[in-house]
């Protein structure tokens, strides 16, 4: 059984505005603070169902925490709080010129490896993801405070495009760091 | 898990009682145990003064033999005589491939997925070797300390993955421990150096062992601990040092022979003798003599350098990985804690020097440090400080996913997630008419399943025959606070909770866990049922006990009249139980008070946190104050 402040929102269980901007730090404050009172680790000698509350409880605290942590995350559960299906594999339509960059970018990225200073340009796609991933959320945030629910989840798509560069970009630095090391 | 609970019936457990648990540190090369006495963690020696029990477990003519007695025998007897057990746990046959062929142990080839070591008391699995380190360990505690352990906390490296943790809790479910919690090696570490206390910042632990390396950064913060990160190598430690040692004697020896056992036995002894003498001395003789092998020669601290430096290397790569992961720099590393026997080595500390560019820690015995804090840690989840902050935060230190399409692995739970988690995930039919489905669990982070580690496979069934799609099925994956999974299974129109049959892909059945407890006791089933009934005897006590403080704080606040009857009425029913001889009537009535405390135990679970929501914003007023 899931106590009713657990049904309650994400926003509200880490008492937050219900907006795309948060506070990172006031929520990491909030985590700590409520895993302290309801972590299995205070309920190791208590009955079984006790701790198989506590078990919930501080999954779904941990749940909400890594949603409310996550740019991506975040504006999902945003926009599922507003009733917007975001059924993102099913829609083809995309922005063209974005997805060109994308290939351009991809194309650039299989390069790298053999370019003089890899990890110097490995570092500059880093910065430049980092940048427009940063204009991508505030765009996100500017769709979803004017209600323009579609634009908004346009956003959340690119976002996650911006994302999985990203992984990308981590994953060859941290494979030509090891091999140069 | 009550099974197998030690405490004596009668036993109180007053809150201001002392209760006595113990930490354990179940090593690849040694373990220890240790407790909180006056306040003070210290780790407990056995009859001959030893601290460090060698994790050698011989099955000898005579009985089973552990530690110190079955290292003295490992020459003469390595067929029979398992070391560094650590590294089988959790593994499955096809893993072992590779040791099988540098060990002298002979695998047989069971019916069972956990691989077995043939040996002259039948076939053992890696479980039951490491229950004995753990029985022994038991053993010393209880001598020491008396017999009424409540429980113990047993470390495991921060990267176990699920089968491992698994194990490694089934090993201490043979032995009759209670397992309070798995704790990961390097965050007892941190907690026996007391960085929980006043230190704000990141933390690097170096735990580098006989047979594992971990990475892990943690953040500590507020009295709380967090696992920014982990990484390391299951397969790298000081016995790796010992080995490229001893194959440099073998070739400076010029010998063309294959060694036999005995031999390579020896040659790492010797190697291992020699590295540890050079932590002290520029230079080392080594004599090797043995049947028709014979070398003499000296080894200097800089050519033992030179042969360790590529496995040192290796530590230092999974640093830096680990230090991105938790992004996070050198530069941001307040301390670095050095953990494990292999710490000892100067050329060790000198690399992690250099490389985090601040001198590491060690002013605490790198073989206690684990157990200490285990220890630590124990004495607080057993509620002897009640008052106590801190609060270990962990995180899920491999991601797990399920097999798609095309053999690829889709992840459901991210690693570095904080534990406890639960993520569920919807499937639908894909034929008319289907009412099974299978799903395959898998660990790890690559792409391809089969560079995964499987970890179960179940067989979803019994839901409705519709058309295809029509057929909605919820699994939820729960990780708990060890780190371990459980899986369940709802089909989302009808509600019928599908039976999810898991089977373990290299973990031993809970049948296979019945069979080897029911085989280890001594005693006939008379014993079995008495101690059956103990066990339910003492859970309700337990329970009554936990009630009564409940009810005595907050009840009248929460309960209303009627349901404070039934809940009465449920109490004396199983003080009534208790007073008989029947436990499984004890248990039934468990179930019954449990259940009719369930909207009591809720709204208490459920105000908790309102409390704490509540002190959080008091808390930041007066933190704005004093800004």
């Amino acid at each position: 059984m899931i106590t009713d402040i657990l049904t309650s929102n994400f926003f509200e269980l880490f008492n937050v505005p219900v907006a795309y901007e948060v506070d990172l730090e006031k929520i990491q404050q909030r985590h700590r603070d409520l895993q302290k009172a309801v972590h299995p680790d205070k309920f190791v000698n208590a009955s079984d169902l006790e701790k198989r509350i506590s078990m919930q409880q501080t999954s779904l605290i941990n749940e909400a925490f890594n949603t409310l942590q996550q740019p991506v995350a975040r504006a999902i559960y945003l926009l599922k709080l507003k009733n917007v299906d975001l059924n993102l594999e099913n829609e083809t339509t995309m922005d063209m010129d974005f997805l060109m960059g994308q290939m351009e970018m991809r194309e650039a990225l299989s390069n790298v490896s053999s370019k003089d200073d890899p990890l110097f340009e490995l570092e500059q796609f880093s910065r430049q993801i980092k940048d427009t991933m940063k204009n991508m959320m505030k765009s996100f945030s500017d769709s979803y405070e004017n209600e323009k629910l579609d634009d908004a989840k346009e956003w959340i798509r690119k976002m996650q495009f911006m994302q999985k560069a990203k992984q990308e970009v981590d994953e060859l630095s941290a494979k030509i760091e090891d091999e140069l090391f | 898990m009550a099974l197998l609970q030690i405490s004596e019936p009668g036993q109180t457990t007053a809150p201001h009682q002392h209760r006595l648990a113990v930490g354990i540190d179940l090593g690849t090369t040694n373990s220890l145990v240790a407790t909180v006495r006056s306040g003070d963690a210290q780790t407990l020696p056995d009859e001959q003064g030893h601290h460090l029990l060698p994790s050698v477990v011989r099955y000898a003519e005579t009985g089973i033999e552990v530690g110190e007695a079955a290292v003295e025998h490992a020459v003469i007897d390595p067929s029979n005589t398992i070391v560094s057990v650590k590294r089988l746990m959790g593994r499955a046959a096809g893993d072992l491939k590779s040791l099988a062929e540098s060990s002298p142990y002979l695998f047989s080839t069971s019916e069972s997925a956990v691989p077995k070591i043939h040996t002259r008391s039948g076939d053992v699995s890696a479980v039951e070797v490491s229950a004995e380190i753990l029985k022994t360990l038991k053993a010393r505690a209880v001598a020491t300390l008396g017999d009424d352990l409540v429980g113990a906390v047993i470390t495991v490296p921060a990267y176990f993955d699920d089968a491992q943790r698994q194990a490694t809790k089934d090993a201490a479910r043979l032995a009759g421990l209670n397992v309070l919690r798995l704790l990961n090696e390097p965050t007892a570490a941190a907690v026996a150096y007391g960085l929980d206390t006043g230190q704000e910042g990141i933390i690097a632990i170096y735990d580098l062992g006989g047979g594992t390396f971990d990475i892990s950064i943690l953040r500590l913060k507020q009295g709380v601990f967090e696992v920014l990160a982990t990484g390391g190598d299951s397969a790298l430690g000081g016995d790796d040092f010992d080995h490229t040692i001893a194959e440099w004697i073998l070739e400076q020896s010029g010998s063309k022979k294959v060694p036999s056992a005995s031999l390579v036995r020896l040659l790492k002894r010797e190697a291992r003798s020699a590295k540890e003498q050079l932590a002290h001395v520029d230079e080392v003789n080594i004599k090797v003599e043995t049947g028709d092998f014979f070398w003499q020669g000296s080894l200097s601290r800089s050519q033992m350098r030179t042969l360790i430096e590529p496995l040192i290397k290796k530590t230092i790569m999974a640093c830096r990985r680990s230090l991105r992961d938790a992004d996070v720099t050198t530069e941001d590393v307040l301390e670095v804690v050095m953990v494990g026997g292999s710490t000892r080595t100067l050329a060790v500390r000198e690399m992690v020097g250099d490389f985090f560019q601040r001198e590491p820690l060690v002013s605490i015995d790198p073989d206690k440090v684990v157990a200490v804090g285990a220890a630590l840690q124990a004495d607080v989840l057993a509620g002897n400080k009640p008052d106590d902050e801190m609060l270990l935060l962990d995180v899920i230190p491999l991601s797990l996913g399920i097999e798609t399409m095309g053999g690829l692995a889709e992840k459901i739970i991210y690693r570095n997630t904080p534990i406890p988690v639960a993520k569920a995930q919807d499937f639908t039919t894909y034929k008319d008419g289907q009412t099974a489905m299978a799903v395959h669990v898998v660990q790890g982070e690559r792409e391809l399943v089969d560079d995964c580690r499987s970890l179960a496979r179940f067989d979803l069934r019994g839901f409705p025959s519709h058309v295809a799609g029509a057929v909605r099925i919820r699994v939820t994956y729960q990780v708990d606070a060890d780190g371990l999974l459980t899986v369940s299974a709802r089909e989302e129109n009808s509600g019928i909770e599908a039976s999810v049959d898991v089977k373990p892909s290299y973990g031993l059945t809970d049948s296979e866990i019945e069979t080897m407890l029911r085989d280890s006791m001594d005693h006939a089933s008379d014993d079995m049922h008495s101690r059956m009934l103990r066990e339910q005897q003492v859970e309700a006590e337990r329970v009554v006990e936990a009630l009564d403080a409940a009810l005595k704080k907050d009840g009248d606040e929460l309960l209303s009249d009627e349901e404070r009857n039934n809940i009465a009425q449920a109490r004396v029913q199983l003080l009534e139980a208790k007073a008989g001889d029947d436990a499984e009537s004890i248990k039934a009535a468990i179930k019954t008070l449990e259940s009719a405390c369930a909207d009591y135990v809720a709204r208490r679970m459920n105000s908790n946190i309102r409390n704490a929501m509540q002190g959080h914003s008091i808390n930041e007023y007066a933190g704005k104050d004093q800004e």
